[in-house]
């Protein structure tokens, strides 16, 4: 297919050099005369990088961060900065293509590489979603847990009312509470500012990276990879430009989004490692459930830390959730070519939903077996995300990098040196992970 | 029968058998039903691409391998020709249009003609599963095939012809199709319209700047969603935009432009004609949602001293695109419409007869600020094709045709069954509807969930009860909410079935006190309702207790919680029939704005309010008597 592409380019030149600055020239006349960028503009583009980064702090974030905290203190702080770098290298490629193309990543890599290569890449995707889903009910069982409800009460509740919301498309009504209620993990900044830790030693400890051997240090690693830089964001950021209809002129704007989400994200978790580290790791809890997690905002709230992170929990659990599940089916009906969206039926997009409802009740289910370990699950769902990150990370970087896809955006050497080499390294990491944990059984 | 997925990465041999490259892609010309394949293209040697004609060098091909007639070097190559597709490349693995079941499908494999001949043909794109699993692995195909034949569902193949086929994406659009080529422009704008819609918002545009003005017109007024269509009007330049809206008819442009900004709105009207602009802000002047919005200016009049003879050369005499003749109105001097003459009675009669014997002279007319259900109910209900929208002092204005009618009794429709607690959706069938039916009709059980945990709240939080209550007491106290918030869900279906049946300005439907009245009247009957059957279960308990059959202890507890909740499930009763009138309100105020409300959001706003109510009762009920022991 590659040849094809070689043939066009060498004796059918102007064909493919149009379709590859198609969008560029489409409007890039009026982008070329505007030199400084319009606030109202910027307000408009603002969302999806948002939205990502809050929708970053649910179950899985807030209990790998929590665990790095209490299990080695300062110890992965320095893993902050170099996550935001790469988590903005990501989204930004993703807005790019999304921009450029006018297509959602999953058509782009069954356009690219064909049918064999995008199954490959779709269930990657589903398992990957199916597995933070599940660590999304975990969030939501061990969340209301803390206001004394059931597992067996709270998950198949939520389960139902979750794929009420998505199948009638209507969770965007209620999006913006639930992106209200998730901003209590913002108490984390306040509370790390409340406990008074050694600011000296945690900026240290930001910039000056520390490796263990440790299998537990590395698998946390690898789980806080998947849960900063997760395949779902990747589709999501792609598929909110798309339905914007952004263009390539329109790319600083979506890179301001990016950029600030990435930040905001970035901060929080900052702040989640601090927090546990100062006040769980010096007292050796390790946090194995919500209880546990939640008590390190009790130097800031008291007895309410409970009620308070619960909500929280459960708020952004809840929105990842609802997201969820209509990105994976909808990346795999668009990569397939099957009906999809909220507003065909069941006659009409079989498929669409059908995955919906596989997902949301296989993950449901899985929480509802007795005797689960919830925070276990979530820790296991982000390991299992930073395993197949790099999966679609490739398929990313090829077609970035593509001059016949993506023109004169295409991949600058550092974009690409800095995507192997994260493709590289979490692939490194995940051996090296194995490895130790085979010989340390 | 072999497939492009096939073929590709075969092996390419020269006449002496040496490898020379693997196949990478084809190339056809475009010009016929079943196109030739022409040329021939492959990964050489160092990956170099190669294209070779397929004609003048190829031998044979199978699944295996192609095999050429020369070798390698007496290979001339050739380059891809303006009318040539290349399969792989344009064609594999895109989104196409299929002009023919209408919908935008994926081609997941390319159907070639048999290898028996040496002239190979395609047949057409396979968009099935079938190609799916094919691409992932024949053998996958098989088993698959087999397995669903032994079930008794065989899966036949999905195959696009080409001639069906339209390549949306349009870095192909100087390809020529050929003469018998079915492509996008020749469907019907109301399933362009449902293609375009179907497509990424990029490709939307992309395919609706293809279309010819006339196209655009009717599609643009096809669309379902208004702010879709008002985003492909944002993709247009203003001058194209506005021969679009002069273009379609003035009802469909006035709706279209209502919904751009001023200052679009306002730059689009004066690019166009003056006609076309008259007539787009005369009805843009009337509210939405009356008989003025909807109709439109383009009418057949005649003088009414006029012969048939006049009538049928005004006819002939109208432009290409004018709505649709379904009667000639007859109009005197000032404008004033005298008459109608429906068309059936034009073709029979004399040339020379005076439209005014034909003419019926009993005529049903709208006015401009008329209600537009009215009015589409009125020509239901004459059996109407138009009706003509007369002026205060008799001109004629426009004509609301039926198919506006339609629109308008299809809208409202919807309106009622969503106030109605329905789904406005409709054509969503099967079992998941049928549940989603079944958690609506039964989301009380979920408020009530809510209300045991209010319940637990208020216990905790106030003094006067005493402190965290027994699971037993508060389940007691939380049984007759249960009923009450059924009767909470009856007091808004009473609400919106009065809505739907009585028209507020109708001068018979009742008064708004006398509905207040009634409201109250049947809230103190079902709370006086509600408290018998209580009392009847606290009644039970004592006699149990009595009997010795359960401790008099616990049974005392029991009893206080269940008639604390008693009481309050009759003060939440009666609150949620008395403030019936609010509902009401609520629901006459959003029709009047022309907001959709869902009967359903009602019901539970309704039940939230029982829930507090009842817990807040409960609480006072519990202080008062002393619930805990």
């Amino acid at each position: 297919m590659e040849g094809a592409g070689g043939i066009a380019g060498e004796k059918n030149a102007g064909t493919t050099a149009r379709t590859a600055t198609d969008g560029g020239a489409a409007r890039g006349g009026t982008g070329a005369t505007r030199t400084h960028l319009e606030p109202r503009r910027i307000l408009a583009a603002m969302g999806p990088g948002m939205l990502a980064a809050l929708a970053g702090a649910d179950a899985g974030g807030v209990a790998t961060y929590s665990n790095a905290g209490a299990m080695f203190g300062f110890g992965q702080l320095w893993t902050v900065p170099v996550m935001c770098f790469l988590l903005i290298v990501a989204q930004e490629t993703a807005a790019r293509m999304g921009c450029v193309t006018g297509k959602g990543f999953a058509s782009l890599i069954r356009e690219q590489f064909g049918v064999r290569l995008s199954a490959v890449a779709m269930l990657a995707l589903l398992v990957s979603n199916t597995t933070v889903t599940l660590s999304e009910f975990a969030g939501i069982a061990s969340g209301l847990a803390l206001f004394g409800v059931p597992t067996y009460v709270s998950v198949p509740v939520a389960a139902i009312a979750i794929w009420l919301l998505t199948m009638s498309g209507s969770y965007r009504r209620i999006e913006k509470i639930l992106l209200a209620v998730a901003c209590v993990f913002v108490t984390y900044v306040v509370a790390g500012i409340m406990v008074g830790p050694d600011w000296g030693a945690a900026l240290g400890a930001t910039a000056v990276p520390q490796i263990s051997g440790d299998p537990a240090y590395l698998s946390l690693l690898v789980a806080n990879i998947g849960t900063t830089i997760a395949p779902w964001m990747l589709f999501l950021a792609q598929s909110n430009v798309v339905e914007k209809n952004a263009h390539a002129e329109d790319l600083p704007y979506q890179r301001i989004d990016t950029v600030t989400g990435s930040v905001v994200a970035s901060i929080i978790s900052w702040f989640i490692i601090l927090t546990t580290g100062a006040v769980l790791f010096p007292a050796g809890v390790t946090v194995d459930s919500a209880q546990a997690a939640a008590s390190a905002l009790a130097p800031l709230v008291g007895h309410y830390a409970e009620a308070l992170f619960g909500a929280g929990l459960v708020g952004a659990s809840f929105l990842a959730a609802c997201v969820l599940p209509g990105i994976t089916s909808s990346a795999i009906c668009e990569a397939f070519g099957w009906e999809r969206g909220a507003d065909r039926s069941w006659a009409e997009a079989p498929v669409y939903r059908g995955i919906i409802t596989a997902v949301i009740f296989v993950s449901a289910a899985v929480v509802v077996l007795p005797n689960v370990d919830l925070f276990g699950i979530m820790m296991l769902a982000q390991v299992i995300n930073g395993v197949l990150l790099p999966v679609l990370l490739v398929f990313m970087v090829l077609i970035a990098s593509d001059k016949h896809v993506m023109g004169r955006h295409a991949n600058g050497r550092v974009w690409n040196a800095l995507t192997w080499a994260m493709v590289v390294a979490v692939a490194v990491l995940t051996v090296v992970m194995f490895v130790m944990q085979a010989m340390g059984l | 029968m072999i497939y492009l997925s096939q073929l590709l990465g075969n092996p390419v041999l020269d006449a002496d058998g040496e490898k020379v490259g693997t196949v990478s892609d084809l190339g056809i010309a475009t010009g016929e039903v079943f196109p030739r394949i022409t040329s021939l293209a492959f990964m050489g040697p160092g990956r170099t691409p190669i294209m070779i004609s397929w004609r003048k060098y190829v031998e044979t091909y199978d699944e295996r391998e192609v095999r050429l007639k020369v070798v390698a070097t007496d290979l001339r190559f050739s380059y891809l020709q303006p009318d040539e597709v290349l399969l792989a490349r344009d064609i594999l693995n895109k989104q196409i249009v299929d002009t023919h079941g209408m919908r935008v499908v994926r081609v997941n494999d390319l159907k070639l003609s048999d290898t028996s001949s040496t002239q190979l043909r395609l047949l057409g794109a396979e968009v099935g599963v079938r190609g799916l699993l094919r691409s992932l692995h024949p053998a996958l195909e098989r088993v698959v095939l087999r397995l669903a034949r032994s079930f008794g569902h065989p899966m036949p193949e999905k195959i696009i012809a080409w001639s069906y086929m339209d390549l949306v994406e349009r870095d192909l659009s100087d390809v020529k199709l050929s003469v018998s080529h079915k492509t996008l422009d020749d469907m019907h704008p109301a399933d362009i319209a449902d293609i375009i819609e179907r497509l990424d918002p990029r490709l939307r545009g992309q395919v609706f700047a293809q279309l010819d003005d006339e196209q655009r017109a009717g599609a643009m007024a096809e669309f379902d969603d208004d702010a879709m269509a008002v985003e492909l009007m944002g993709g247009m330049n203003e001058t194209e935009a506005s021969r679009m809206l002069s273009e379609m008819d003035p009802d469909d442009a006035a709706e279209l432009v209502s919904e751009l900004d001023y200052d679009k709105a306002e730059k689009l009207l004066r690019l166009m004609g003056v006609q076309e602009q008259r007539a787009i802000r005369q009805l843009l002047g009337y509210r939405e949602g009356t008989a003025g919005r909807i109709m439109t200016s383009e009418v057949a009049t005649v003088s009414e001293d006029a012969t048939v003879a006049d009538a049928v050369d005004m006819l002939r005499g109208l432009d290409e695109d004018f709505e649709t003749v379904r009667y000639v109105y007859l109009v005197d001097g000032d404008g004033k419409l005298t008459g109608v003459v429906t068309l059936n009675s034009l073709l029979v009669a004399e040339k020379d007869a005076p439209l005014t014997e034909l003419a019926t002279a009993d005529l049903v007319t709208a006015g401009p600020e008329d209600d537009q259900e009215d009015v589409a109910e009125d020509i239901a209900k004459y059996n109407l094709l138009a009706m003509p929208v007369v002026a205060d002092d008799g001109r004629l204005l426009g004509i609301v045709t039926v198919d506006d009618a339609l629109d308008v009794l299809e809208e409202e429709h919807a309106e009622d069954l969503q106030i109605a607690g329905g789904s406005a959706e409709g054509d969503d069938s099967g079992h998941a509807s049928a549940l989603i039916w079944l958690v609506r009709r039964n989301v009380w059980v979920a408020l009530w969930a809510l209300g045991v945990l209010a319940i637990v709240a208020a216990s905790a939080l106030v003094p006067a009860i005493g402190g965290r209550l027994p699971l037993a007491q508060i389940l007691a106290a939380a049984i007759p909410l249960a009923v009450a918030l059924v009767l909470a869900d009856d007091a808004v279906s009473y609400v919106t079935n009065f809505f739907l049946e009585h028209d507020p300005e109708d001068e018979d439907s009742p008064s708004a006190i006398g509905f207040a009245l009634r409201g109250v009247g049947i809230g103190v009957v079902s709370a006086a309702l509600v408290a018998l059957i209580v009392s009847a279960l606290v009644y039970v308990l004592h006699e149990l207790a009595l009997t010795g059959a359960l401790s008099a202890e616990g049974i005392g507890s029991l009893g206080s919680a269940l008639a604390a909740g008693g009481v309050a499930a009759a003060v939440s009763t009666f609150v949620s029939f008395a403030s019936s009138p609010i509902y009401l309100g609520v629901l006459s105020h959003r029709d009047k704005t022309n907001k959709e409300t869902s009967g359903f959001t009602l019901s539970v706003v309704a039940m939230v309010v029982a829930v507090v109510v009842f817990t807040v009762a409960t609480v006072v009920a519990a202080s008062v008597t002393g619930m805990a022991v």
